[in-house]
């Protein structure tokens, strides 16, 4: 769960000194949206990135066809001179889930990562981000996700684990979320087979609640408005 | 009335799952009593499995595929790459017979003998991928058959209709970037049922982008939306293809009564389904259906759903 396993190690980075148009074209070339920007020792100093390009050449500019015709009026733009000074970094020890909260937080794109001497080690976007996530809710495997209800106590996914594994399916995943119902939570087992039907059988005959699909759901807030929430 | 052709045959039953396995040898037997009492067989002209012959499988799927294959069945061994793909002694051969049999069948139809044939097969064939098996799938029948009638007669434009509940990602997979064979699936959600592909931005690849579409549907939904696809987008997409032949991958399992997807069709919808594959056949292909079975596991609603499915191809 350390960004230094889920982050970019082979960086395209740029010097301080470069042209933006360098810039542009490296990011063009390499289909990324962030530079980061290093001294030859490998020291972090900032950051430039599409946007930051986007607001410096005239919009003219990324609408021709071919860019060299219009160079002569786009005046000479130094990287220094648009980059990103302070920058939110992370260190090669934070988690997936620092990164995943920083970036959430500080609402950027992709996030540096420095070791303790301010060294460029690598890079985290939401693209490392989304096939870190693909790959925890196991969904590149085939399989079926089922939605079990379940009362919010001790020992409920154990029952749940119990009766999956006597039908000898195999776990892509288990995600377990918040509900709507005040002490309840939804179970989410990712299964590795197209053979549900027993295994969906006896969870029910175990006295378990398999919610509806189209009542699932992995990012809402609860349907009902909290008991002192505002009126308006 | 049409000179349907129905290919089953017993040694498909040997095909053992174990006991509690939903691709289970009573699903043929419940079809084909289900023909007898409805008195469809004499209808029928039948047609008895045959061995493939091992260049028509390699056309598809790869040699140390089907080595691995086939050495797990005769080790004994009772599952091949997942739990899911029971197996035992027997089931290389049987799955060497479905595809004989289809291709066989498939011959009659090009050759014009037939005008339509239903291929009562096990194992199926829709998930199986060139270099893996899976869904209960070892070798993609409906696939080979594609591959032989290109090859064989020269066709430049083969229909795959499949709307087994369950996406076939092995048909899909084989003939992505292939313009030759435009691959139409209607499926439950990717999200909600096996095998978590097919979904709607799956258009194909390379030559083939625009060859594969995908209908995924979500879960509770039923006859309206169906038959809202079939009206809306594979008709005016398959009247634009103007396929020479069409081959249906047929799974039953969308039917409301089967538990292995939450999908609610009802028998009544799988005609309308197949009767929109007949118009296009009719249309382009010259009637040629050849229509392979996959999914399909209540065992209750499968002779229905069977007999139904064969009205509709001897209807003239």
């Amino acid at each position: 769960m350390f960004v230094s396993r889920s982050m970019t190690q082979k960086v395209v980075t740029i010097s301080k000194d470069a042209d933006i148009i360098e810039a542009k074209e490296l990011m063009e070339q390499h289909q990324i949206r962030h530079l980061p920007v290093i001294e030859p020792d490998g020291l972090l100093i900032g950051m430039i990135t599409d946007r930051d390009l986007r607001s410096a050449l005239p919009a003219t500019f990324f609408k021709t066809e071919n860019p060299a015709e219009k160079m002569p009026v786009v005046p000479s733009i130094k990287v220094k001179e648009i980059m990103t000074q302070n920058l939110v970094t992370l260190s090669p020890m934070d988690t997936i889930q620092d990164a995943l909260l920083l970036i959430q937080k500080t609402l950027v794109g992709a996030l540096p990562v420095v070791d303790n001497k301010g060294n460029l080690k690598g890079i985290v976007s939401v693209r490392d981000l989304l096939r870190a996530f693909i790959n925890v809710l196991g969904i590149g495997q085939p399989g079926t996700l089922l939605g079990i209800l379940v009362e919010e106590k001790i020992g409920q996914l154990k029952k749940i684990v119990d009766i999956i594994t006597e039908e000898k399916i195999s776990f892509g995943s288990v995600l377990v979320a918040r509900y709507w119902e005040e002490g309840k939570r939804a179970v989410f087992p990712y299964l590795l087979t197209n053979n549900v039907v027993t295994v969906k059988k006896k969870l029910r005959d175990n006295g378990y609640t398999l919610l509806d699909p189209m009542e699932w759901y992995l990012d809402q807030l609860p349907k009902t408005e909290p008991k002192n929430a505002a009126t308006s | 009335m049409k000179k349907t052709g129905f290919l089953y045959d017993d040694r498909y039953l040997q095909h053992d799952t174990g006991p509690y396995h939903p691709e289970a040898p009573d699903r043929l037997s419940a079809i084909f009593s289900g023909l007898e009492r409805a008195g469809l067989l004499s209808k029928l002209i039948r047609l008895e499995a045959c061995m493939a012959e091992m260049k028509w499988i390699e056309a598809v799927h790869d040699k140390q595929y089907i080595e691995r294959f086939k050495s797990v069945c005769q080790s004994g061994t009772n599952s091949f790459e997942c739990e899911d793909n029971q197996l035992c002694y027997q089931t290389y051969d049987i799955a060497r017979l479905a595809v004989g049999g289809v291709l066989n069948a498939s011959r009659q139809v090009m050759d014009g003998v037939l005008d339509n044939v239903f291929c009562a097969v096990r194992p199926p064939g829709h998930h199986a991928e060139a270099d893996r098996s899976m869904g209960f799938c070892y070798f993609n029948n409906i696939a080979i058959a594609a591959r032989y009638i290109q090859s064989e007669w020269g066709i430049q434009r083969i229909g795959i209709m499949d709307f087994d509940v369950h996406h076939g990602n092995g048909t899909q997979s084989i003939f992505e970037s292939d313009p030759t064979v435009f691959y139409y699936s209607i499926h439950e959600h990717p999200s909600f049922a096996f095998p978590g592909t097919g979904r709607a931005f799956e258009k194909g690849s390379g030559d083939g982008i625009g060859f594969t579409r995908n209908y995924p549907v979500l879960p509770g939904q039923g006859d309206d939306e169906y038959i809202s696809i079939m009206d809306t987008d594979f008709t005016p997409l398959m009247d634009q293809y103007a396929p020479e032949v069409m081959l249906v991958s047929a799974g039953f399992d969308a039917h409301v009564d089967d538990d292995m997807s939450g999908i609610s069709l009802t028998t009544d919808g799988f005609t309308y389904v197949m009767e929109r594959i007949v118009d296009i056949a009719n249309k382009h292909s010259g009637g040629r259906i050849i229509s392979v079975l996959e999914g399909g596991y209540s065992l209750k609603r499968l002779p229905e759903l069977v007999n139904n499915h064969i009205e509709i191809l001897l209807r003239d």
